[in-house]
C-alpha cells in the first residue's frame, strides 16, 4: 500500500501534474472536457440501451443501433478516459481513497463487463436474425437494462466525487 | 430582481442550501438527464450528418428522439430549476449563466424548428448539404450548452 501512496506522491510531484493543478485553467478546462466527451459517449450508449431494453427506436432494427453505434461510443470513450486518467494525475492522493470515486471505477468495469458479455453472447448470430430470435432478444433486454443501471450509476458517482463525504 | 429574490427566499431553496446532500444530488441527477438528452440529439444528429443509423431513415430516428427528448428534457428541467433557484442570486448575475441561458434558447428554438423540418423532410426534399449542416450546427450548440454549464462552477 505504501509503495502505491509513494508512487502517487511521485506523480503528483511532477512537473506538468504541478502546472495543470495549479494553472486556473488547466484542470478546469482538462475536467469540462472530460464531462463534454462523457456526456456524448454515455448519451450514445444510453441511446442504445434504451433500443436494447424496447423502450425507444423499437422501428429501428437492434442491430442497426447496436453495431452502427458502436464505433462513436469508442470514438468518444477514447478521449473520455484519456482525460479522465490525467484528471487522476494530478490529484492522485485527493482521488485514489475517495469512497465515490472507487465506486466510480466499479461501475465503470461493471458496465464494461456487461457490454463484453452481450458482444460474446451474440457475436455468432447474424445481425440480420436478432430482431427474430427471442433469446437475443431477451439478452438485448437484460444487457440493455443493465446497462442503463451501471451507466447512470457512473455517472452520478462521479459528480458526486467532489463533495468528499466519506 | 424582485423575481430573482422570490426564488431565492422560497422554501425549497432553503432545505437545498441548507441540506449536505440535496443540493448535490440533485446536481448528479442533472448530469444524468443532461447525458441522455445530449445522447437523444447526438443520434439524430449523426444520422442528419450521414453517420450512425444510416439504414433508418432521418424522420423514423428523430420521430424515435422525440419521445426521449421530452422525457429527458423534463428531467433536465426539474433538476436544473431547483439549482436555479437555490443559488439565484449568484446565477442571476453570472455571465456564464447567462451565456448558457441564451445558448439554450438558440438550441431549442433552432431545435424545434429548422432541424425538426429538415429531419422529418422526405428523402432528397434538400439538397444533401442541409442536413449535413443543420446536424452539425445542432452538435456544436448543444455540446455548446453542456460545456458553457460546466464551466459555471468554475468561473461564475
Amino acid at each position: 500500500m505504501s509503495s502505491i501512496v509513494a508512487t502517487f506522491e511521485w506523480l503528483e510531484g511532477l512537473a506538468w501534474t504541478t502546472a495543470l493543478r495549479e494553472s486556473p485553467y488547466g484542470y478546469p478546462l482538462l475536467e469540462t472536457s472530460h464531462v463534454a466527451f462523457i456526456v456524448v459517449f454515455a448519451g450514445l450508449v444510453i441511446t442504445m440501451d434504451l433500443r436494447l431494453a424496447g423502450l425507444a427506436f423499437n422501428q429501428a432494427p437492434l442491430a442497426q443501433i447496436q453495431q452502427r453505434l458502436l464505433p462513436w461510443q469508442i470514438g468518444t470513450f477514447v478521449p473520455s478516459a484519456l482525460t479522465g486518467i490525467l484528471l487522476f494525475c494530478v490529484d492522485p492522493l485527493r482521488y485514489y481513497r475517495n469512497v465515490l470515486f472507487l465506486a466510480k471505477l466499479t461501475f465503470l468495469l461493471l458496465a464494461g463487463l456487461n457490454a463484453l458479455a452481450f458482444h460474446i453472447k451474440t457475436s455468432r448470430k447474424p445481425a440480420e436474425g436478432w430482431d427474430q430470435d427471442s433469446s437475443v432478444i431477451a439478452m438485448a433486454r437484460l444487457a440493455g437494462v443493465a446497462s442503463l443501471v451501471l451507466w447512470s450509476l457512473t455517472i452520478i458517482a462521479g459528480r458526486l466525487i467532489p463533495n468528499n463525504w466519506f | 430582481m424582485p423575481l430573482v429574490q422570490w426564488c431565492y427566499d422560497l422554501g425549497v431553496s432553503q432545505t437545498l442550501r441548507d441540506s449536505t446532500y440535496l443540493f448535490a444530488v440533485t446536481q448528479a441527477l442533472h448530469v444524468l438527464a443532461v447525458t441522455v438528452f445530449v445522447g437523444a440529439i447526438a443520434v439524430c444528429d449523426l444520422r442528419l450528418l450521414g453517420w450512425g443509423p444510416v439504414g433508418q431513415s432521418r424522420a423514423s430516428i428523430a420521430r424515435g428522439a422525440q419521445r426521449v427528448l421530452i422525457w429527458a428534457g423534463l428531467a433536465v428541467l426539474a433538476t436544473g430549476i431547483p439549482q436555479f433557484i437555490t443559488n439565484a442570486l449568484t446565477y442571476y448575475q453570472s455571465p456564464l449563466f447567462v451565456f448558457k441561458m441564451y445558448l439554450l434558447a438558440a438550441a431549442l428554438l433552432f431545435t424545434a424548428t429548422l432541424r425538426w423540418r429538415v429531419a422529418v423532410a422526405d428523402e432528397g426534399r434538400w439538397p444533401s448539404w442541409v442536413p449535413r449542416a443543420v446536424g452539425a450546427v445542432s452538435l456544436v450548440l448543444w455540446v455548446g450548452v453542456t460545456i458553457s454549464g460546466r464551466l459555471i462552477t468554475y468561473y461564475g
